[in-house]
């Protein structure tokens, strides 16, 4: 026999999912993590390459244009796989030893360990930052690529170096141009970090499907997948109509 | 008069086309030279020139002695001595009429934000938009922008100031106040190179004309000598055609 408290614990199907509510909630905290690390990576490296595509001279501009034209070209699952891998397999090869096997955790409030960070999730992270940069690096250069040159002699006409004109004149213009496509990529990319699963992260997806595998209650599971990020999504999409309406330079 | 600016043969082509053929001129302190000449001859070249946006293929540019062309001058630096003013006025659109003119002392000469917002409101003064330093670009009219424009230059309290046709984008109406304040600062003392087909402008304060033509200085004098006695048959076609188009009326009257 085997008593209905040990049931609980260990599969309680005799509950909806409301009764998942915590580990839905850590889960979906880990989505937020993979989702803003990535975007704010993507968005460090996405300047640095559209900086360097645009006005970074020739080589440096070739080492952009290849970075997006490979990143752009190649699955977002595969580059978050290699991401995770390489420092396995450097590892199973025995070249280095890296560290792979901490995390970071916090005990939720029916004492279970909750992973905030280990090296999937990291991984996962990096290779979100890493793909969206490119597609990022693209939004913010066309926004640079707008801001007329006459502005840039004005700019050389008072003394300015070409990275002062860069950064005085050229990135508050460009950046808030590039504003509405960017808003793109800060939408499209909650929706990816889903791929997160694939290398075991118990992202907000990898939970559902922990949750419909105990009860069974698969279409109503996804259908409030769908509308969590449905719900977070209008969310991300409000905050940046309202940074593009309050940063617009008046009269323009 | 000590010499600001020392042009000497110089010469400049965009691929196969020869813009510049050895143009030779200079300019003294607290002069104002006007050039003039058709369109496609070379001034604005001449202009880009002088403060390298463009640098020459050959020839000269001295500021005060010291070559603007030679291995391992600070370009930038030579720059800030050298005001530009457009044509298209290339205002900073993202910046307030009081920031397009402070960014300069401010992030090229280094001044602390007091120091720049002073020396700010002094050259906006010059120009009389006091009540529009709040003002972002787009928000102001043509001749306002051109004036900032002014201003923008004056700030740097460069060593001569160059004048790109600064009023032919402009709207009829609005001529007559960024003249106005051209003779204004001319009459303060700037030196100045002043591309214009303004020729009330050029006869109120020029010290010189340079007439331009294909790529070279065709014919040099005073005003009153253009406006009496021009030698070259180009010089005369082209001032009949300007006062045929201007119907014999100079633009600002004195």
């Amino acid at each position: 026999m085997v008593g209905s408290g040990d049931m609980h614990n260990l599969m309680p199907l005799q509950y909806g999912i409301v009764s998942y509510i915590d580990e839905l909630a850590q889960a979906f905290l880990v989505t937020l993590e993979l989702y803003f690390v990535g975007l704010v990576l993507g968005f460090i490296m996405g300047l640095t390459f559209a900086i360097m595509r645009q006005f970074g001279g020739r080589v440096l501009s070739r080492i952009a244009t290849g970075y997006i034209e490979v990143i752009r070209g190649t699955p977002l699952i595969t580059q978050v796989l290699l991401v995770y891998a390489i420092p396995v397999a450097i590892n199973a090869a025995g070249i280095a030893d890296l560290p792979l096997n901490w995390y970071f955790y916090y005990i939720d409030s029916q004492n279970r360990i909750a992973v905030t960070l280990n090296w999937p999730i990291l991984a996962s992270m990096l290779g979100l930052g890493i793909n969206s940069a490119a597609y990022q690096a693209e939004y913010m250069r066309g926004g640079f690529a707008s801001i007329t040159s006459g502005q840039l002699r004005a700019a050389s006409s008072i003394g300015m170096t070409r990275w002062q004109s860069i950064r005085y004149i050229i990135l508050p213009q460009g950046l808030r141009r590039s504003i509405p496509a960017w808003s793109n990529e800060a939408a499209y990319l909650p929706k990816y970090t889903v791929v997160a699963i694939w290398v075991g992260v118990m992202e907000i997806l990898n939970m559902s499907k922990t949750v419909i595998a105990r009860t069974f209650l698969s279409v109503e599971m996804y259908l409030i997948l769908a509308i969590i990020f449905f719900v977070f999504i209008t969310a991300i999409n409000k905050v940046l109509e309202i940074t593009h309406s309050r940063t617009k330079i008046p009269g323009v | 008069m000590s010499i600001v600016l020392d042009v000497r043969d110089v010469w400049k082509s965009y691929g196969e086309l020869q813009v510049l053929k050895g143009v030779t001129f200079s300019v003294g302190e607290k002069e104002v030279k006007v050039v003039f000449g058709p369109s496609g001859s070379g001034k604005s070249t001449l202009l880009r020139c002088i403060n390298m946006l463009d640098p020459p293929d050959k020839g000269e540019v001295l500021l005060k002695g010291q070559s603007l062309m030679e291995d391992g001058v600070n370009l930038t630096m030579m720059r800030a001595r050298i005001g530009m003013v457009f044509q298209q006025f290339n205002l900073f659109s993202h910046l307030k009429a009081l920031d397009n003119v402070t960014i300069g002392p401010q992030r090229v000469l280094g001044l602390e934000r007091e120091e720049a917002v002073d020396r700010a409101h002094v050259a906006i003064e010059q120009v009389q938009m006091t009540d529009w330093i709040d003002h972002y670009p787009a928000q102001l009219s043509g001749g306002q922008q051109q004036r900032i424009g002014i201003a923008r230059a004056l700030a740097m309290d460069p060593d001569v100031v160059l004048f790109d046709e600064p009023t032919s984008a402009l709207d009829p109406e609005l001529i007559g106040e960024v003249l106005q304040v051209m003779l204004d600062i001319a009459q303060a003392g700037t030196t100045m190179i002043v591309v214009t087909h303004e020729m009330g402008f050029a006869r109120a304060v020029a010290n010189e004309m340079l007439f331009i033509d294909d790529g070279i200085i065709v014919e040099t004098g005073t005003p009153k000598h253009f406006f009496t006695a021009p030698e070259n048959e180009r010089v005369r076609q082209f001032l009949h055609r300007l006062e045929v188009l201007y119907g014999g009326q100079e633009s600002v009257e004195q």
